[in-house]
């Protein structure tokens, strides 16, 4: 039997080039050389441990170190080394060492700090002024709902948000903030409040001046995994329509891999006529983005086991 | 490695700005490009050039995005001058995936294979730059390191008016070297700090050092995105972005002293007055095009 060309591609390609652009300090950077930053790291471990057989160990016993060392005094972690305030990829760390032995307490530490972050826009005083403003028609939106933003202190966005819900969705209670259901109800709503018009997610403007949205992939599919315990509600089947239509109009590796998890987690075919990542990889080596690289190497990993809440922590890495 | 300086504008020589009319992209730009830079006897032999065009989001018709064809012949163009190198970069703020937008404008079709000449600015290495202006609540901002370590930037952004700023030329153009990685998609941040005070933040600590601006197609309305595509013919170019997006604004019928950012910049980083404008050229009365403007901006328009 013909081995898969897409998993030969990830085996050739994609794992190789994620163990050679690992750096001395155990994290990755954006691309092969650059400083080590805690999104890409995250996404990189991620992708090793599910897809590289058997995953190297040693390679990922540094990444976790270079994980925990970045961590802030305050939980939370930074988007680059020298930050001193955490942000968004505070989810995307507790959502990884959530399965990684030695890490609780900088995990139940990342998930406070986390159910602590409410955005800015939606606080009880600025809902009062903005029901006042003659901006609110401009871009209407349920401010009651409150999910989480880029940084702290700004507002709430769909793919934070989603990383965020994520994240705790596959904390067990003992690592949970008391605030986390509250949190997770209101930004769950806050998602479906910004669904664009017709279905998918953009960046969080569902309609500005009247004009309905665009939506996005890389939101759409972070949004429908955040939403994916709710297959048949009418939002998701509309968002995942959109999804497969778009499907031929995907030019980018990063957009294809996300395309491809987000389907094989609501269990519809790929179809055939897709474009290939290998074709994609040749046009531009996905511009060397390290990350994509990961997305590859998990959209081809098989059953979404490493976005099943169950089964991580049994499966420690 | 590029001079931050900044020089008080009643110290600056008067600005070139050339307006060039061209009907559309398939005319030789990189001849009209050559004649019009040949006049600012650039500093570019053996140095590394970044071009900064503005990409905003998937754009198959090729309306909101600058064009392809624009920042291939000033490629062409500033390879011929003698620099070094010449790179490509942006950091679209509404969505991370660049390489879907580069395709989606057919970038490669124009300049070649991308791999090691375009620069994903949004994912680039960063570097803490403290804000020497204060304008905004910003104090300080990390920015790509590609930015801040070539010799010379231009800006190169399309004619469009916009939903927040007004107009949206060579100076907010600069909202795209803000990383993604580090502030989100949009940079949201920057319009917590107030998008005019960040504009002029994020202009002093990166100025560039040369505006192109793709006026052959603009966009008028509720830019940068959503906004009616608007065919004005022009290229406008000069060596002071803030003298070219005065010269801009007074062509798409708008007074550059009555938007807030631009008004400011006055003071630091440019000439806004026509007396200190060497305009060459077209005249600007006569690719004058008026562009219409959402209600909340009609107060810019000069009629």
């Amino acid at each position: 039997m013909e081995p898969d060309p897409e998993k030969s591609f990830v085996q050739e390609v994609c794992l190789p080039f994620l163990l050679r652009t690992q750096n001395a300090n155990g994290g990755w950077g954006f691309q092969a050389q650059s400083e080590s930053r805690v999104e890409p790291t995250c996404w990189a471990l991620r992708a090793l441990h599910a897809a590289a057989v058997p995953p190297p160990e040693e390679a990922m016993a540094r990444g976790f170190r270079f994980l925990r060392a970045s961590q802030l005094a305050d939980g939370s972690w930074p988007s680059t080394s020298g930050e001193r305030r955490g942000c968004w990829v505070t989810s995307l760390c507790c959502w990884l060492l959530l399965a990684e032995k030695d890490s609780s307490v900088s995990v139940a530490a990342g998930l406070q700090w986390l159910c602590r972050d409410w955005p800015r826009d939606t606080a009880p005083w600025r809902r009062i002024l903005s029901k006042l403003s003659p901006q609110r028609k401009l871009h209407p939106v349920n401010d009651s709902y409150r999910g989480w933003g880029w940084t702290p202190g700004t507002s709430s966005w769909v793919e934070p948000t989603s990383f965020a819900l994520i994240s705790l969705e596959h904390a067990g209670s003992r690592v949970l903030p008391s605030n986390a259901r509250q949190r997770r109800e209101l930004a769950t709503a806050m998602l479906y409040d910004r669904m664009c018009p017709g279905g998918g997610w953009n960046c969080g403007n569902p309609r500005v001046y009247g004009v309905p949205g665009e939506p996005l992939v890389v939101p759409t599919v972070w949004a429908l995994i955040a939403l994916r315990h709710d297959p048949a509600r009418q939002e998701n089947i509309e968002s995942m329509d959109w999804l497969e239509r778009n499907l031929t109009n995907i030019r980018s590796g990063g957009s294809l891999a996300l395309t491809r998890i987000c389907l094989d987690t609501y269990g519809r075919r790929w179809p055939v006529s897709a474009p290939t990542l290998r074709d994609l990889y040749e046009r531009n080596e996905f511009l060397g983005n390290v990350q994509v690289a990961a997305w590859s190497s998990l959209a081809m990993s098989g059953p979404s086991q490493w976005l099943n809440a169950n089964a991580a922590p049994a499966k420690a890495i | 490695m590029r001079e931050q300086t900044l020089v008080p504008t009643f110290q600056r020589p008067p600005s070139k700005v050339v307006i060039r009319r061209v009907a559309d992209y398939e005319q030789d730009l990189f001849f009209l490009l050559q004649e019009s830079l040949a006049i600012f006897n650039l500093p570019v032999k053996d140095k590394t050039v970044l071009l900064k065009p503005n990409l905003v989001g998937l754009d198959p018709l090729g309306v909101m995005n600058t064009h392809p064809a624009v920042v291939a012949a000033a490629r062409e163009c500033f390879l011929r001058l003698g620099a070094a190198q010449v790179l490509i970069g942006d950091g679209p703020a509404m969505d991370r995936d660049t390489e879907a937008i580069v395709e989606s404008v057919r970038l490669r079709d124009y300049t070649g294979p991308l791999a090691g000449s375009f620069v994903d600015l949004n994912v680039d290495d960063v570097e803490r730059v403290v804000l020497a202006t204060h304008a905004s609540r910003l104090n300080e901002l990390y920015l790509p390191k590609t930015v801040l370590g070539v010799d010379f930037l231009v800006s190169m952004p399309k004619l469009k008016t916009h939903h927040w700023a007004g107009v949206t030329l060579s100076l907010k153009n600069m909202f795209g070297i803000v990383p993604g990685s580090c502030y989100g998609w949009p940079k949201n941040v920057l319009h917590w700090a107030g998008i005019h005070r960040a504009i002029l933040d994020i202009n002093a600590a990166a100025r560039p050092d040369f505006a192109i601006v793709d006026g052959i197609m603009g966009m008028e309305g509720n830019g940068p995105i959503q906004g009616t595509p608007k065919a004005s013919g022009v290229l406008i170019l000069g060596n002071d972005p803030v003298a070219v997006d005065a010269t801009c604004c007074r062509i798409m019928g708008l007074v550059p002293e009555r938007v807030q950012y631009l008004s400011a910049a006055a003071t630091l980083l440019g000439h806004l007055k026509p007396d200190k404008i060497q305009q060459l050229g077209e005249s600007l009365e006569s690719v004058r095009i008026p562009f219409a403007v959402l209600r909340e901006f009609r107060t810019l328009a000069d009629n």
